[in-house]
C-alpha cells in the first residue's frame, strides 16, 4: 500500500463513515480492502484532524461504541460530506478499463458499460475523453457464451476444433477448466479426453462448441504454463532461418532466438524459430518464402522445396484451367 | 515525523475546504503544528510547496489567490469544494459491477493504483460495487513496456516528445512526436501522431522506443487535428474488409483454415481429382491470399482469378531456392 493509498482512504472514510454511522470496524475493514488494524489506525489519525484545534472543529468518535463493540460512530466532520473528486489518472484508469470490457464482453452487455461510462463521465472529467484505444480478439458470441456456460455448470464440451499444425480438424470432447487471455488472444485450458491430458485450446480455432449436458470431471491437474506449451517445450523442432528486412517483425512475434544480423549490409538476419512439430515449420517456410529462407537443418530445406515443386506442378499442365471470379458485390 | 504527514495533509485540506475566503499564508503556518514548529521560513516553504505538490497528484487543487481585494500582496489559499468534491453519481448494480470489473483491469502498479483509489471514492459516495452481480470476463490489460507511462501522459496531456526508437534491422533513431493517443492492439501499445520529422502521421510500437522519452515541450501545446483518428494512423494493424473472392480447389480434410473462411463449398466429382472440393473465399489483398494459400502446398490450387493464382506461382518460386 503506498501513501497515496492510504490518503486516498483517510480522505474516503471521512464521508463514508458518515453515511454509515455505527458501522462495525471489521465491515468497514473489508469494504476497503485492508486489515481491521488499519481502519483503527487511520481513526486514530482522523482523530487529530479538522479545520481548527478549537472543541467541535477536530473529528471526533464515539470512544465507547468502539472500545465495547468495535462500532464506528463519526461526528464533528460535516466539513466534508462527499468523497474528493477522481484524479485525472483515476479517471483515465477506470475509463480504460472499461472500454477493455467492453471489448471483450458480450454485446448483451454493451448498454450497461455504455451507460456507466456516460453516468462517470461527470465523475472523472476530461478523463472521459483519454485518448487510449483497446482492441482486443473478438470471439464469435456463441461459441464464447457457450464455453462461459461449461464452465461456469462445470458441463463437458464438444468443441470443432481446428489445429493449424497438423492442418486438422477433429471434434474434441473437454472439461474446461479456465477461460484466460493472453498477448491479446482468447484461450480456453481443458482436459481433453483424447489426449487424457491439459491442453489449451484457441478460441478463435473453435468452429463450435456445444454442450453434452455431461457433467465435467473434477481432475488434479496440473495447471500448463502457456509460454513453454506455446512457444519453447525443449524437444520441439526447430529451424534457422534467414529474414528479409520485411521479416523482422517476425523475431518478436515468434519468439525467435540465436539472433544474428548479417554483416553485409543486406539486412538479412538470422534467428531460430521453434514449432510445434516439422509440418508448422514447413508452411511457415512456405507461407513466408518471399521473405524467409531455410538455412538448416539441410532436410527441413529439402522438405520446403518438395512442398513447393509438388504445388506448382498443378499449375504445370491445363488443369485447372483458370477462371475468372467477378468482383463480389459488398461482401463482408 | 513521516507519522506527521497524513494528518498535515488532511488539516491543510480541511482547513482550506471549509471556508470561501483566501487564507493567508501566515495563518496556515500559524494553524498547522509541523509548519509551526518548522525550524525556519525556508523549512516551512518547502514543506508547504511540497504538500500542494501532493496533494495535487490526489487530485485536490488548491487556488492562490488575494485574500484581501484591498491590501493584498501576500497570496491567499482556498479549495473550492465544488471541483474537491466529487459530483452525485448514481449507477445502478449492473453498472456498479461493470466498474468494479473494470478497476480490476490493469496489469500495471501504476494504473491499478489508480483504479482502486478510484473505487475506494465511489464506495465512500454510497455505491455497492459487487461485480458478481455482471457475468462477464474478466479482461486483463498489461502494460509493461518502460516508456508506456511517459507516451500515456503525453497523449492525455498533448505534450510533444522525443525519443529514439529501435525498428529491427535498422539503427537507433531520434524521433520526435505529438502523440495523439495510445492504442492497445492485442496486448502491445503503439502511439500515433503527428511525426514532426517526417511531416506526417506516425505510429509507433512502444516497445521499440530505448530509454527515457524526454518531453519536448509544455502540455497542450499542439492541438490534434479535427477528424484525426488513432485507428486512420494504425490503418496497418487492422486487416483490410475483404471486397473480392477467389475459388480454390482443396483437398479433403485439409486447408481447414480457409475452409472455416469459405462463403461456398461445392464437392466436384470426386473421379477428377481425388475428391477435392471447390470453395469461394472472401480476401482483400492478393498477395495476403497468396501465402497463405501457398502454405498448405499442393493441397489448395487456386482456380482464379488470375492475379491470385500468379502471385501463388510466383511465391511457390521462391520456395525453391
Amino acid at each position: 500500500m503506498t501513501a497515496a493509498d492510504r490518503l486516498t482512504r483517510l480522505f474516503a472514510l471521512v464521508p463514508y463513515l458518515q453515511n454509515n454511522q455505527g458501522i462495525p470496524a471489521k465491515e468497514v475493514a473489508a469494504e476497503f480492502g485492508v486489515s481491521v488494524r488499519e481502519i483503527l489506525k487511520d481513526i486514530s489519525t482522523l482523530w487529530v484532524t479538522g479545520i481548527g484545534d478549537l472543541p467541535g472543529e477536530l473529528i471526533d468518535f464515539d470512544y465507547d461504541a468502539l472500545e465495547d463493540e468495535g462500532l464506528i460512530f463519526i461526528k464533528d466532520a460535516e466539513f466534508l460530506p462527499r468523497p474528493l473528486r477522481l484524479s485525472r489518472n483515476e479517471g483515465v484508469a477506470l475509463t480504460i478499463g472499461l472500454r477493455t470490457l467492453r471489448e471483450t464482453a458480450d454485446a448483451a452487455e454493451y448498454a450497461v458499460i455504455d451507460s456507466a461510462l456516460a453516468k462517470l463521465e461527470e465523475a472523472v472529467g476530461d478523463a472521459s475523453r483519454a485518448p487510449v484505444d483497446v482492441h482486443m480478439e473478438k470471439i464469435d458470441p456463441t461459441i464464447m457464451s457457450t464455453v462461459r456456460q461449461a464452465l461456469a455448470d462445470a458441463q463437458r464440451l464438444d468443441i470443432d476444433y481446428t489445429t493449424q499444425s497438423r492442418d486438422e480438424r477433429a471434434h474434441r470432447l473437454v472439461d474446461p477448466l479456465r477461460l484466460f487471455t493472453s498477448e491479446g488472444r482468447h484461450y480456453l485450458e481443458a482436459w481433453c479426453l483424447r489426449e487424457q491430458d491439459v491442453r489449451i485450446f484457441r478460441l478463435d480455432r473453435m468452429l463450435g462448441a456445444s454442450l453434452t449436458g455431461e457433467p465435467a470431471e473434477i481432475r488434479e491437474a496440473e495447471p500448463r504454463d502457456l509460454a513453454a506449451d506455446l512457444f519453447a517445450s525443449p524437444d520441439a523442432p526447430f529451424g534457422v532461418f534467414a529474414l528479409d528486412r520485411g521479416a523482422h517483425w517476425m523475431i518478436e512475434y515468434y519468439h525467435a532466438t540465436d539472433v544474428v544480423p548479417s554483416s553485409d549490409g543486406s539486412g538479412l538476419m538470422r534467428a531460430k524459430i521453434v514449432g510445434a512439430d516439422s509440418a508448422w515449420l514447413v508452411r511457415f517456410a512456405l507461407r513466408h518464402a518471399d521473405t524467409v529462407s531455410v538455412v538448416e537443418p539441410e532436410q527441413l530445406a529439402k522438405d520446403v522445396a518438395a512442398a513447393a515443386r509438388a504445388a506448382l506442378s498443378a499449375y504445370d499442365g491445363t488443369i485447372p484451367r483458370v477462371r475468372e471470379v467477378p468482383p463480389a458485390t459488398a461482401k463482408e | 515525523m513521516a507519522r506527521d504527514k497524513p494528518e498535515r495533509l488532511l488539516n491543510l485540506t480541511f482547513m482550506l475546504l471549509s471556508t470561501s475566503r483566501f487564507i493567508p499564508k501566515e495563518q496556515i503556518r500559524r494553524a498547522i503544528g509541523p509548519y509551526r514548529e518548522a525550524p525556519s521560513e525556508e523549512a516551512f516553504e518547502r514543506m508547504f510547496e511540497r504538500d500542494k505538490e501532493e496533494l495535487r497528484s490526489l487530485g485536490i487543487d488548491i487556488e492562490t489567490g488575494s485574500f484581501d481585494s484591498l491590501f493584498g500582496d501576500d497570496p491567499g489559499y482556498r479549495i473550492r469544494r465544488d471541483t474537491a468534491e466529487l459530483p452525485e453519481i448514481e449507477l445502478t448494480p449492473q453498472e456498479a459491477a461493470a466498474v468494479g470489473v473494470a478497476a480490476n483491469v490493469w496489469q500495471h502498479p501504476g494504473l491499478a493504483g489508480d483504479s482502486s483509489r478510484a473505487v475506494v471514492k465511489l464506495k465512500a459516495a454510497g455505491l455497492t460495487i459487487d461485480p458478481s452481480v455482471l457475468s462477464v470476463d474478466e479482461p486483463r490489460l498489461r502494460a509493461e513496456e518502460p516508456a508506456f507511462d511517459a507516451m500515456l501522459e503525453a497523449a492525455t496531456t498533448r505534450r510533444p516528445v522525443a525519443f529514439k526508437y529501435q525498428r529491427e534491422g535498422y539503427d537507433v533513431a531520434e524521433r520526435h512526436l505529438q502523440p495523439w493517443g495510445v492504442l492497445s492492439w492485442r496486448d502491445r501499445w503503439y502511439v500515433g501522431g503527428f511525426d514532426t520529422d517526417r511531416g506526417e502521421p506516425r505510429l509507433f510500437r512502444i516497445s521499440r522506443v530505448q530509454g527515457t522519452v524526454k518531453f519536448s515541450g509544455d502540455p497542450g501545446s499542439y492541438e490534434v487535428p479535427a477528424g484525426a483518428k488513432l485507428r486512420d494512423v494504425a490503418a496497418a494493424l487492422f486487416p483490410p474488409t475483404p471486397d473480392r473472392t477467389a475459388i480454390l480447389r482443396v483437398a479433403p480434410d485439409r486447408a481447414h483454415g480457409l475452409r472455416a473462411a469459405a462463403i461456398s463449398t461445392v464437392a466436384l466429382d470426386g473421379s477428377v481429382e481425388g475428391g477435392r472440393d471447390e470453395i469461394e473465399v472472401p480476401f482483400a489483398v492478393a498477395s495476403d491470399l497468396a501465402a497463405e494459400v501457398a502454405s498448405y502446398g499442393d493441397a489448395v490450387i487456386v482456380v482464379g482469378p488470375v492475379d491470385v493464382r500468379d502471385a501463388v506461382v510466383a511465391h511457390l518460386r521462391e520456395a525453391l531456392v
